[in-house]
């Protein structure tokens, strides 16, 4: 008998390539469909169209212009409401238990003799830094991740891309990108991670970049203490939360609005190109399945992005402690860069510590606040700052000199801003590229500083500040 | 001292062998030279199967270089045995036409993949594979081939030249041995001898042309475009070549594009355009879109897209771009 060798075969598959239609792929699908179709008409049987009916009813409601858009604004609305409000009582119980724990320690290691500053950087560095990430992040995550996989696993998620698919198409992406938007609200690394949603390589890439110009759950907790102390003060205390949650709304909404503006630009400089192949499902309605919710919401979202958090916030701590407790001058050495970077902070219409705050917390978005309290009150770690928004507003404005501006500056800074190191290495495993995860932050903080600029001069020009 | 050390830098960045400066200048005008060398192949190759010569001037236009950079291109590229000139025409070797086809081929499967991969616009990618086609080893190619799935054509319908280097002529039958009554498309126009050929073309006929057999006998062939009647000599008329009318286009003309469907119209897909290849093609008939399904309408964006479409029981969403390569018939 005649032996057969593998090359043998591949040889005669080259030959038959060449007599093969140009359709034979399509002719393969066809065929693996009609297979498929045989088989679901043997097994399943379709009662009535009534889940069809009421499927469409529902989304010609979702998707028309006098309900539809409403609609998304006011869901928008109730998910930060949601995590604004009810993430500030959690997160000073939080917060209550973590500082308490880390009373303990401290005491500890006093008791036992450890010298001053081996308790200082652990206790108050480390430890600090961890306990801060914990309490201001997992809150909000614990609320929102929830609530943003419940819309998922109803189908709403599809409805809002389709909706906003005409504004992406003019911006040259990819109407998915509306689906990580949305998921950057939890965290930017899970937004940039998400995009894998989208198959173009190009309209991939500009909503990787575009991700940060919607602020993370890190970045709410400065949003919403500007907001507060700025915003709400002047309104009744019962209408404090409403209008904390309303501010945020508007600052995001303008996050929305440069990300439809950074797309329009990219996809016509740097990422040239047509909007190109967009298939998206519009899966039926489903009955949110309680139990996945949960799982996929804090096991895969809040505790993973959390983990991850944890790991960058433990070093920040660490040298937030070192700067804050090496004497320099009549102060410590955080106070000498804050006055430092003072005058270039001044032409931003913010001040030193606030840049001092950013360029530290570039690891993680959620110590900003406690990192410039610590420096506003001379402090020697991470504080709370004072208790009420009454005695934060005396001592940013009477204490340190801000003034509305800083205030509506600090929130376009907080918008704009490069992303947090998290973020940036995310972006770098996303791409593999350096580059594009260097542009992503030259778009950002350049913008940031482009914005904040012109906003101060503005209204200086105009006497305002 | 520190002059020392300056000078030192900057004969290091400027004479490290690889990547100083001077070597890397070296290295990027050879691979120039070798581009203009691998254009001035491919126009030759050009003009042969246009069945016209080359010459030192139209070089300079292909290339846009001055003439007496032409005469050093050509001193350089003949004495490597890859042309030869016979009076002012010049030839491709075979050695020439060898490595011509090689860069034919390079840049045409890089089209194949700028369409179809990386969706480019089809106004783009030629540009951007006259770029792209330099500095290719033969495995490089074979490799690139096999993953776009061994194409026949560019997205222009050019054939792309095979890895034994022979080009997939359009086949096709001479107009004599064609049934009368079927349409056709004219695929090849002899152009040996010269008088036939100089005949058929004065007639107004023309490469890609689709025609239909009006009468024959054996004085004479009248062919007609459906507008104007051409008279050939059997003998003339023997140098067209022609094939059928791709199946796919006659389809299409009984078929509206999706786009036009009306809301909750039914209809049964009859095709995916020809255009749609690749990723997009890959997708479509993942989603079910096979030519037979029944799809209708049935959701529209506020802004006229995109617009869902119900098939298989899913809904799917797709831009007016996209649908408009979608074929249907109404049901």
């Amino acid at each position: 008998m005649e032996t057969i060798s593998p090359n043998d075969i591949l040889a005669k598959a080259e030959t038959l390539r060449n007599s093969l239609s140009t359709g034979f792929r399509d002719e393969i699908v066809k065929s693996i469909y009609s297979e498929a179709e045989r088989v679901a008409h043997r097994a399943v049987k379709t009662a009535s169209d009534k889940k069809y009916d009421l499927d469409q009813k529902i989304d010609r409601l979702v998707t028309s212009p006098w309900t539809g858009l409403p609609l998304m604004l006011v869901l928008l609305g109730i998910i930060i409401w949601l995590t604004v409000s009810g993430a500030n009582v959690a997160s000073e119980a939080i917060a209550n238990l973590l500082f308490g724990l880390g009373d303990l320690g401290r005491n500890l290691f006093n008791q036992i003799g450890a010298p001053w500053w081996i308790t200082g950087f652990i206790w108050d560095g480390v430890y600090l830094g961890l306990a801060w990430v914990i309490s201001v992040m997992l809150p909000p995550m614990a609320i929102f991740f929830p609530a943003f996989t419940f819309l998922e696993d109803l189908g709403y998620l599809p409805r809002v891309a389709f909706n906003l698919d005409w504004l992406f198409k003019k911006a040259g992406a990819h109407g998915k990108q509306s689906l990580t938007m949305a998921m950057g609200f939890g965290c930017n690394a899970a937004g940039v991670v998400a995009t894998r949603v989208i198959d173009s390589p190009r309209e991939r890439l500009i909503a990787i970049l575009t991700n940060n110009f919607v602020p993370c759950n890190g970045r709410f907790p400065t949003l919403i203490m500007l907001a507060t102390v700025f915003v709400a003060s002047a309104f009744p205390p019962a209408l404090t939360s409403f209008i904390a949650a309303g501010t945020v709304v508007g600052v995001v909404l303008i996050g929305v609005a440069f990300t439809f503006f950074m797309s329009w630009l990219l996809s016509r400089t740097v990422l040239k190109g047509e909007a190109s192949a967009f298939t998206l499902e519009l899966p039926p309605y489903r009955k949110p399945n309680l139990g996945r919710i949960l799982y996929t919401s804090i096991i895969d979202r809040t505790i993973f992005v959390l983990w991850r958090a944890m790991q960058t916030a433990a070093p920040a701590g660490a040298i937030i402690w070192i700067l804050a407790n090496i004497p320099y001058g009549d102060a410590n050495l955080a106070r000498a860069i804050a006055d430092w970077l003072n005058p270039f902070g001044l032409i931003l219409g913010l001040d030193g510590v606030i840049l001092l705050a950013y360029i530290i917390a570039i690891p993680a978005n959620e110590i900003v606040v406690p990192t410039m309290m610590m420096v506003y009150m001379g402090a020697g770690m991470m504080i709370d700052g004072p208790g009420t928004s009454a005695g934060i507003f005396d001592l940013l404005v009477n204490g340190n000199g801000w003034t509305m501006l800083t205030a509506v500056n600090l929130m376009l800074f907080a918008l704009l801003h490069n992303p947090c190191a998290t973020t940036i290495m995310t972006i770098y495993k996303e791409t593999k590229s350096w580059k594009w995860a260097t542009v992503s932050v030259v778009i950002t903080l350049g913008l940031a500083f482009l914005v904040t600029f012109l906003t101060a001069s503005v209204a200086r020009l105009l006497g305002w500040a | 001292m520190y002059y020392l050390a300056a000078v030192i830098t900057v004969a290091l960045i400027l004479f490290l062998p690889r990547i100083g400066l001077l070597a890397r200048i070296k290295d990027y005008r050879a691979a120039k030279e070798r581009e203009q060398m691998e254009d001035a192949l491919k126009h030759l190759l050009d003009r042969e199967n246009q069945g016209r010569h080359a010459t030192p001037e139209s070089i300079a236009g292909t290339l846009d270089i001055a003439r007496d950079k032409v005469t050093r291109l050509i001193e350089n590229i003949e004495a490597q045995g890859l042309i030869e000139s016979r009076g002012n025409n010049l030839h491709l070797t075979a050695e020439g036409e060898r490595w011509a086809l090689h860069v034919l081929r390079a840049h045409r499967l890089w089209e194949r993949y700028l369409a179809d991969e990386a969706r480019m616009p089809l106004n783009k990618i030629h540009g951007e594979a006259q770029r792209r086609e330099h500095n290719f080893t033969e495995a490089q190619l074979n490799e690139l081939d096999a993953a776009l799935g061994h194409p026949i054509r560019d997205p222009h319908g050019d054939p792309i030249p095979s890895r034994e280097g022979k080009m997939n002529r359009a086949e096709g039958m001479s107009i004599t041995a064609w049934q009368a009554d079927r349409p056709a498309r004219i695929v090849h126009l002899e152009d040996e001898p010269a008088l036939a050929y100089q005949q058929i073309l004065a007639a107004g006929l023309r490469l890609g042309q689709d025609i239909r057999i009006i009468e024959k006998n054996p004085n004479r062939y009248i062919l007609s475009d459906g507008e104007s009647e051409f008279k050939l000599a059997p003998a003339v008329a023997s140098n067209i070549f022609v094939s059928a009318i791709p199946e796919s286009e006659m389809l299409k003309r009984e078929a509206i594009p999706l786009t036009e469907l009306a809301h909750d119209q039914r209809a049964q897909i009859v095709m995916l355009d020809d255009s749609v290849q690749g990723f997009t093609r890959r997708r479509f008939l993942d989603l079910g879109l096979t030519p037979g399904t029944t799809i209708f309408p049935e959701l529209t964006n506020f802004f006229g897209e995109p617009r869902a479409y119900r098939v298989r029981g899913t809904s799917i969403a797709l831009r007016n771009d996209q649908a408009a390569q979608i074929w249907v018939k109404p049901v």
